[in-house]
This record gives C-alpha cells, structure tokens and sequence, in this order.
C-alpha cells in the first residue's frame, strides 16, 4: 500500500462533512440538488472504501495491514493512518450505506422544510465523518478524537428542536454521558501506551493486533486498569446499564437521527470498540467477569422495559439498548474456550443483523408518526391507512422477534449457542444467562406480536387507553408542518426503511449469499451460517428455547399484561447527579468562597504551613542548624538588615500615611543596597528606577484617596500577628536552610557557559554578551521576558481603561436618560 | 550574610502578612508590595554571594571581561539566575502594583470606602 491509500481514506472520512457543508452554499430552495450533494458524501465514503477493500483485500486478524503513516502530530503518538480491517471495514460501509439512507429519509422526513434541511446536511455528515472516523482510525487516539466528534455532533443532532428546554436538556445528559466515556477511553489509552513502553509502545491497533498477546502482559496492573477504562468509555457510549438512559433521552432527537445513531452509529461505537479490544483484551480474566453480567443485566432490563411502553420511538430505543446488552454479552462470552477455540462466531453478522431490523423500525416509526401517531395505542388498524409502511415495519418486526427467515433468526441462534458452549467455563451460571436471554426473546416477541394485532387492526392489539390526553407529546417533530406532501420524494419517509429490511431475509433465506458478503469480514466463521431449516432438522436446547420463547411470547404479547406505559427510574439518575454537581456544588462553593480577601490569604497560608510541618516532619534534615559564615562581620550588609527590618517593623505602627510612605520607600531603597551587596548591579540599577516611580506613584494615589484610618485596627491584631509571625519564620528559615544547603548553581553554570561563547553542547555557538543576566533574560529565558512585556503591557493596558482621558464614561442611570431622551425628541 | 537577609526575609514577610489581612485597602496595597521585596530577597539569598569582606563592590557580578571557558571556576562569579528572575518579578511586580493602585482609586471613588467589611458587605447585597 501506498500513502496515496491513507489520503483516499482520509477522503473518505472527510467526504460526509465536506459534502454536507458544501450543501450550505446551495440556495435554500434548492433542496433536491443539496440532497443529492448531501447523498453523495456518504456514497462517496462507500464506494471509497468498498474499492480499497477490494483493491487490498481484508486482511487477517493476526497480521492486520494499515495503510502507510503521514505524519500529523507524532510527539503526542496521533499520525494519519487507517486500517480497514474486516470489523473496521464492515462498520465504515455500514455507516455509509444507512448514512446514504437516512440522507434519503430525512429529505421525505422533512418534507418541504428548508430551514430543517439547510441546518440538518452539515450536521448529518459532520456525525457521520466522526463515525467514520472512529471505525477506521488505526492510531488510538485518533479513535479517540473521532469518538469525542461523536459526543459533540451526536449533542447538536439530539438537540435538533434548539427551542425546546426539555431537547436541549436530553442533549446535554447524552453529551455528558457519553462524553464522560470518552474521557475514561482516553484515560484507558494513555495508560495502555504507557504501560506496553511508552514512547515506544503500542499506540496503533494495527500494531496492538499484530502484537497480540506476546508484547502485552495481561497481569500487569495498569493493563488491567487501561482495559477497563476502556470498558467504561465504551459501556456509556453503547448505554450499558446504568448508563443506558441517555438513549431513551435521546429519542427527542427528529426520527432520522434516532435511525442513524441507534441502529448503527452512536451506540455501536462502543460495540465497535469492544470488538477491537477482544483480540488484545481477551485474555484477561476481567474480560469475561466484567462483560458477560454488565451485557446481561442491560439485554433484559432493556427489553422488559420495552414492553411497558407505549411510543413506538420508546420501545425501539429500549430494545436498542437490550440488544446493545445482547452484544456486549456475546464478546464477553467469546473470551470463554470451547472446545479449544473462542466461543465466538459470526459477530459481525450479529452487529449487521441488529442494524438491518432496527433502522428500518425507526424509520417506519417515525413515517407513521408523520402520517397518524408515534403511540402505539393510537395505531389500530394502521395497515389501512398506509399498507406500505405497516407492511416495512412488520417484516423488520419480524426480525426483531427473530423470526425464522431472518438473518436475525440464526444470530439469535448463535447466541444461544454461545451461552450453551460456555457451561464448560462458567459451570451452572450459564442456565441464569439461557434464562436472561429467553426473557429478553419473550419480550421481543410479544412486542412484535403486539405490533402485529394492533397494525393489523386484530383483536387483542393495544386499544387506546380511557384516559388519553397524557400522550399528546408522542406527535412528531414534522407532523406540525402543515399539509402532507405528495409525489415521489413523499415516499422516502419509508421505502428507505423497506431497502434495508430486504437485506435481513436475504440473509434468512439465502444464507449462501449472506456469507459470502461477511464471511471475508468476519474473523470468527469457521463453519458457513447454516440455513433456518438446518437448525429444525438438527433440534439441539437453543432450537427449544427460541421455540418457547415463541410461544410463550405470542402468549404475553396477546395477554392483557404489562399494557401500561412506565417511567424508567433510571431516568433519574442524570437529574439527580445533576442537582448534585450544580446546586451541592454551589452550596460548597459558597461556603468556601466568602469573597474576603483575608479569608483566602488564610487558607493559603495555613495550608502552606500545614505543608511546611508535613514536609518537617518527613525530613529531619530540615530542622538541623545550617553550617552558616559568621553573620555579623561584614558592617554594610548588617546596616542594611537593619534598615529594612527597621522600617518594615514600622510600617503597620506609623498611622500618617505620607510617612508610611516614606518608609516604604526607604525599605526599598535599603533592598537596592542589598542587591549592591549580592554583586547584582542590574538588579540594582532597576530596582532603583521601579522604587522612585513607585513611591511617586503612591503620593499620587495617596493624594486621590480619602484618609481614613483603620477604624478597628484593634480587632484580631493578635491572629494576624501570629499568623504573620509564624509564616515570616517560616518563610525565613526556609530562606536560610535552601541557601546554605551547598547545591551547586548547575543551572547558573551553565549559562554562565554558553554566555559568550558556546561549548561543544552547542555546537562552539554562545549567546555573544557578557553580561549573563541579560543574556539568560533576552536569549535563554526569551519566551519569559516576552510574558513578562506582556503583562506589563496588559497592567498598562488595564490602567489606562480604568481612567478614560476624555469624557467620562455615562453611569447607568444617565445612559437611560439619553436613550429616553432620544426618543423623546 | 545570608542569616542577615534570612532575618530581613522573615521581618519582611510577616508585616507584609499582617497588613495584607488588615481592612483596609491601602494596607493591602503596601502589604502586597512588601511582599514583592521579601520574595525577591529571598530568591537572591540563593546565590550564595561570594561577599567580600572589603568593600569591593561588583567583582564578582555575572559581568564577564573575558570568555567563561572550563577553566574558571564557578565560585568567581555569583549564581546569575536567581538575578535574572529577580529581574523580570520587579518589573511584573510594579505592573501588579500600579493595576492594584488604579484599582483602588476608582474603588474610592465609585464605592466610597476602602474598607474592606464594608466592601464585601455591599458585594453580598447586590449579589
């Protein structure tokens, strides 16, 4: 390969957001041509990566081959370079396809609306090249940079409807949420970097696959705490529970972005990132303790609560989550041997089987919530109303039931298989997980059995409740848009949905063809996926549990139980950390912060003296009298202490300000005659100069200001005295024991060195002056002379605006006045 | 000398503490710069002055008449950093000063008093 490759990749990424910003320069009436340029992005993204698939073929596993590095960033290990592999190529032709499909959606979704439109193409494909992105992104941080474009893209996408508080406030518990994750994943990555080497370690995937076990000691613990780290990142974004309520939440989002982001996007990034992590992670005991029961508890606590909803855009969300938990579970069973081999198989095909029946669930969800409503009790006899659609949703609710005939059936099939291989490993606790994944089929099932009799308009579907009113918010975002539209662009609201569906029976019903499109992606197909037929011919225990699940889950979907709607009680999980950090934390925050100035000072002292004691009493060292010269001898240096202790002891007595000055004064002019005496001419020199400008400034000043006295100088004159006593000591001995504990000035030296002329350090080059203080200021230290310009410039900046030359600047009141006053005349 | 200017940095710091927690601004405002000359003679304490006993003032400043090769030693010379950071806190140190000292004028002049009780008093009520 060629570094031509990663700039077509590159491409590739960037198409969707280039082509969806380039619709901004399009006339807003235009909509059909900024559609179609907003569809080429993502098509471009496929058809890209679709021919270097096929150009380079999918590499193996245990030798993946990313293309050829350019350099961004390498100090901070964060290079352009990419890597389609079988699970990174799937996914990136998975978001481009459905990318491509929701562009489609969101023209009929949107109808004639431009504004929407206008706004939502650059958001679209700026989401999608994140996406994008975070699947084919070789160096792990660049993943990680994609995965926080996610976080930010997926924000303004959820909180589509910006007028609306309760949207923004969804958007803000998904961005905090997810973002958190991604935080922990950098965490994760930085500490795994640093524990394979450091700056020579792993931070490409390529690198950690080819790498596998040999380079990463899995009993290290830091590896341990990178892995789970990661784990976090990628439990929050794919909404494991508990975190999985920013997905319900994120329903407020306009019907194709819940299509995009929940059936192969947002939340699969975490899958996504699972699925990396297996090959390298697997190995740890953690892994499998870890995922399998965090995978489980969210496979049925979604799906039980997907029975007790109402809206359509609800029960997909929470099957969306439990069959997020579903693969999470399944990685987390891959790690357990069977047989001597990983107890994995097919799990691309089980992310596409989700992707295939999912969207096009949205996507009908969202066409009848246009045409007559999201809420399922309202949804009798629909199949009359618009056939097509209800016919699109039923054939995908088919699939979710996992019906024989869909690739879904024989995922499912999988699954359960992978829970009955693992009783080698995990002993009985493998009849709890067959337990937990019949109860997720049941509550699919009766979903779709529920979806079938009210469509169809049979007895035993969902009657609208006595008390209707409380679900008017179940409208759609588009239905206040004023009349339908007709004509050919009207139908992508659902035949989108119908393409994608289409795609789940060719892989139930020719499953030969199905394989040959994943099997060269897939990393664990070691036998073809069988046919439905195959497994009745050959009964074995999961055949048994998926049929009684069927039936036990026809059973509950016609039985008048667990009809209501319910309240998720982990949707309080955000409000309340939320009240936590913003009213605890404002309550903490006023009580530490008292806006007096003496209090701070008081903190900051006692926690430097707390920090004095501490550092005393862990060095003994400290506290011995230093080997001092004789102090007294030398007559000038003497007279000088004297003076500056004199007057410093004087300032707090004398009361007339005009003599508090003077003494200020002359305390600095004793300090020029201390620098004199400690052979710093320079210093001197401009101690001198800022001394007198000082001590006209202050006469100045003292003349504008009113001569008030301390009126309660009295009180807590004695705290402040110990309290500055103790610190001067403090600060004092310190002084004393640093500048008597013999280190030699290495780094004086060193400038004192390289001055004038350099040594072979430098190459014979120097500074070329002979005064090392300027040198070390203007040459060696320049960047700091330059803050310093800079602050002396703000200060001179800051004083100057304070004072205007002119006019003085109109108060409040007199400002209104010549506003009324204008309007007045 | 340097217990000298250890006892000058300790008089120094501890006035300059019990002015900064005083209630009155301009007190602050002397105490803060009491605390620029207590910092910076403390920081020079750290050269380790090779002081001669005779008045021979700047023979071993950081002043080089000829090139400062491996032969000379160190101790000819005093430490030249600490004169190189004391140098640009002076100048950042007047700049603290004169923002301070506008500050406080337009203080006086928009609140009435320097005190600082009140100040926060007056801050709280319009909070």
């Amino acid at each position: 390969m060629t570094t031509s490759e990663t700039i077509w990749l590159l491409l590739c990424i960037l198409a969707p957001a280039a082509l969806g910003c380039a619709t901004l320069w399009l006339p807003k009436r235009a909509i059909a041509a900024r559609t179609l340029i907003a569809l080429l992005g993502p098509v471009a993204s496929f058809v890209i990566l679709a021919q270097h698939l096929a150009a380079h073929g999918v590499s193996a596993p245990e030798a993946p081959a990313a293309t050829p590095v350019i350099e961004w960033i390498p100090v901070l290990h964060l290079n352009l370079s990419f890597l389609a592999d079988g699970l990174g190529g799937f996914f990136g032709l998975l978001v481009s396809g459905i990318g491509a499909l929701i562009v489609l959606y969101a023209r009929g979704y949107f109808g004639r609306d431009e504004a929407a439109l206008f706004r939502f193409f650059p958001t679209l494909g700026f989401f999608t090249t994140a996406m994008m992105g975070i699947v084919l992104a070789d160096y792990m941080l660049l993943t990680v940079l994609f995965w926080e474009l996610t976080s930010i893209s997926s924000f303004l996408l959820i909180g589509w409807d910006r007028d609306d508080r309760h949207a923004v406030k969804l958007a803000m518990q998904a961005f905090f949420t997810t973002g958190l994750g991604g935080m922990f994943l950098m965490g994760g990555v930085l500490m795994f970097g640093y524990a394979t080497g450091g700056d020579g370690g792993l931070w490409r995937w390529s690198e950690v696959l080819s790498a596998g076990a040999g380079r990463i000691d899995v009993s290290d613990p830091l590896i341990v705490w990178s892995f789970i780290l990661m784990l976090f990142g990628a439990a929050t974004k794919s909404a494991q529970w508990p975190f999985h309520y920013w997905l319900p939440g994120a329903m407020a989002a306009p019907t194709p972005v819940s299509a995009f982001l929940h059936s192969a996007t947002m939340v699969k990034a975490g899958v996504f990132l699972t699925g990396r992590m297996f090959p390298v992670f697997a190995a740890l005991e953690w892994w499998s303790d870890l995922i399998i029961p965090l995978g489980a508890i969210t496979m049925v606590a979604g799906a039980t609560i997907a029975l007790n909803q109402h809206d359509l855009k609800r029960i997909f969300a929470y099957t969306t989550v439990s069959q997020l938990g579903l693969l999470m579970c399944m990685y987390g069973l891959g790690s357990l041997e069977y047989h001597g081999h990983a107890n994995i198989e097919w799990d691309i095909t089980q992310i596409a089987n989700h992707a295939f029946y999912k969207a096009p669930l949205f996507i009908i969800a969202g066409a009848l919530g246009h045409y007559i409503s999201r809420d399922i009790t309202q949804l009798g006899g629909a199949i009359r109303k618009r056939p097509a659609m209800v016919i699109t949703m039923l054939l995908a609710g088919y699939a979710l039931a996992a019906g024989p005939g869909t690739i879904s059936f024989q995922a499912k099939e999988f699954f359960l298989y992978a829970i009955y291989h693992a009783q080698e490993s995990i002993g009985p606790w493998w009849m709890l997980l067959m337990a937990m994944a019949a109860v997720t089929a049941v509550c699919n099932v009766a979903i779709f059995v529920r979806l079938l009799t009210t469509l169809m308009g049979w007895p035993g579907g969902m009657k609208p409740a006595a008390a209707h009113g409380a679900h008017d918010e179940h409208d759609d975002h588009a239905h206040g848009h004023g009349e339908h539209e007709h004509g050919p662009w009207a139908h992508l609201i659902w035949i989108p949905g119908l393409a994608l569906v289409l795609l789940q029976y060719v892989g139930g019903l020719a499953p030969g063809l199905w394989g040959q499109w994943f099997a060269p992606l897939e990393s664990h197909a070691a036998e073809a996926i069988p046919t439905a037929l195959h497994a009745f011919m050959h009964p074995t225990l999961p055949l048994y549990v998926s049929l009684a699940c069927m039936a036990i889950g026809a059973a509950v979907g016609l039985s008048p139980l667990m009809r209501g709607a319910i309240v998720d009680m982990h949707d309080r999980i955000y409000p309340a950390m939320y009240w936590l950090a913003v009213t605890g934390g404002g309550r903490a925050f006023r009580t530490v912060q008292t806006g007096r100035f003496r209090h701070y000072i008081i903190f900051v002292l006692l926690a430097f003296l707390g920090a004095y004691v501490a550092s005393m009493a862990l060095d003994p060292e400290m506290l011995r009298w230093p080997a001092v010269e004789s102090a007294f001898e030398f007559i000038p240096g003497v007279l000088l202490g004297v003076i500056i202790c004199a007057t410093a002891i004087l300032m707090p007595i004398v009361q007339s300000r005009v003599v508090r000055v003077i003494i200020l004064g002359s305390c600095g002019f004793s300090v020029v005659g201390m620098y004199l005496l400690y052979q710093a001419p320079d210093l001197a020199l401009t101690q001198l100069m800022f001394e007198i400008i000082s001590v006209i400034l202050f006469v100045l000043v003292l003349r504008l200001l009113p001569d008030t006295k301390e009126t309660d100088r009295a009180s807590g004159r004695w705290w402040r005295f110990t309290l500055g006593t103790l610190t001067g000591v403090a600060i004092g001995w310190l002084t004393l024991v640093a500048a008597q504990s013999g280190a030699e000035p290495k780094l004086g030296e060193w400038f004192a060195r390289h001055s004038y002329t350099g040594t072979e350090a430098t190459d014979g080059r120097g500074g070329g002056g002979r005064n090392i203080v300027n040198v070390i200021l203007v040459d060696f230290r320049g960047f700091d002379t330059l803050g310093e310009i800079t602050v002396l410039s703000i200060a001179a900046l800051g004083v100057f605006s304070l004072f205007p030359r002119r006019k003085p600047m109109p108060t409040q009141l007199e400002f209104e006045e010549q506003i009324a006053g204008g309007a007045a005349r | 000398m340097t217990i000298i200017l250890s006892i000058c940095v300790a008089v120094t710091f501890a006035v300059s503490i019990y002015l900064m927690t005083g209630r009155e601004l301009k007190s602050i405002a002397m105490g803060v710069f009491l605390l620029g000359h207590a910092a910076n003679l403390s920081i020079i304490a750290m050269s380790r002055t090779p002081v001669r006993h005779e008045p021979q003032l700047l023979k071993g400043a950081p002043i080089l008449t000829e090139a400062f090769d491996a032969a000379r030693p160190m101790s000819s010379i005093v430490d030249p950093l600490p004169q190189a950071l004391i140098l640009t806190a002076i100048v950042i140190g007047f700049a603290v000063m004169a923002f301070l000292l506008s500050l406080l004028v337009l203080t006086s002049r928009k609140a009435g008093t320097l005190n600082v009780e009140q100040l926060a008093a007056e801050a709280m009520q319009g909070a």
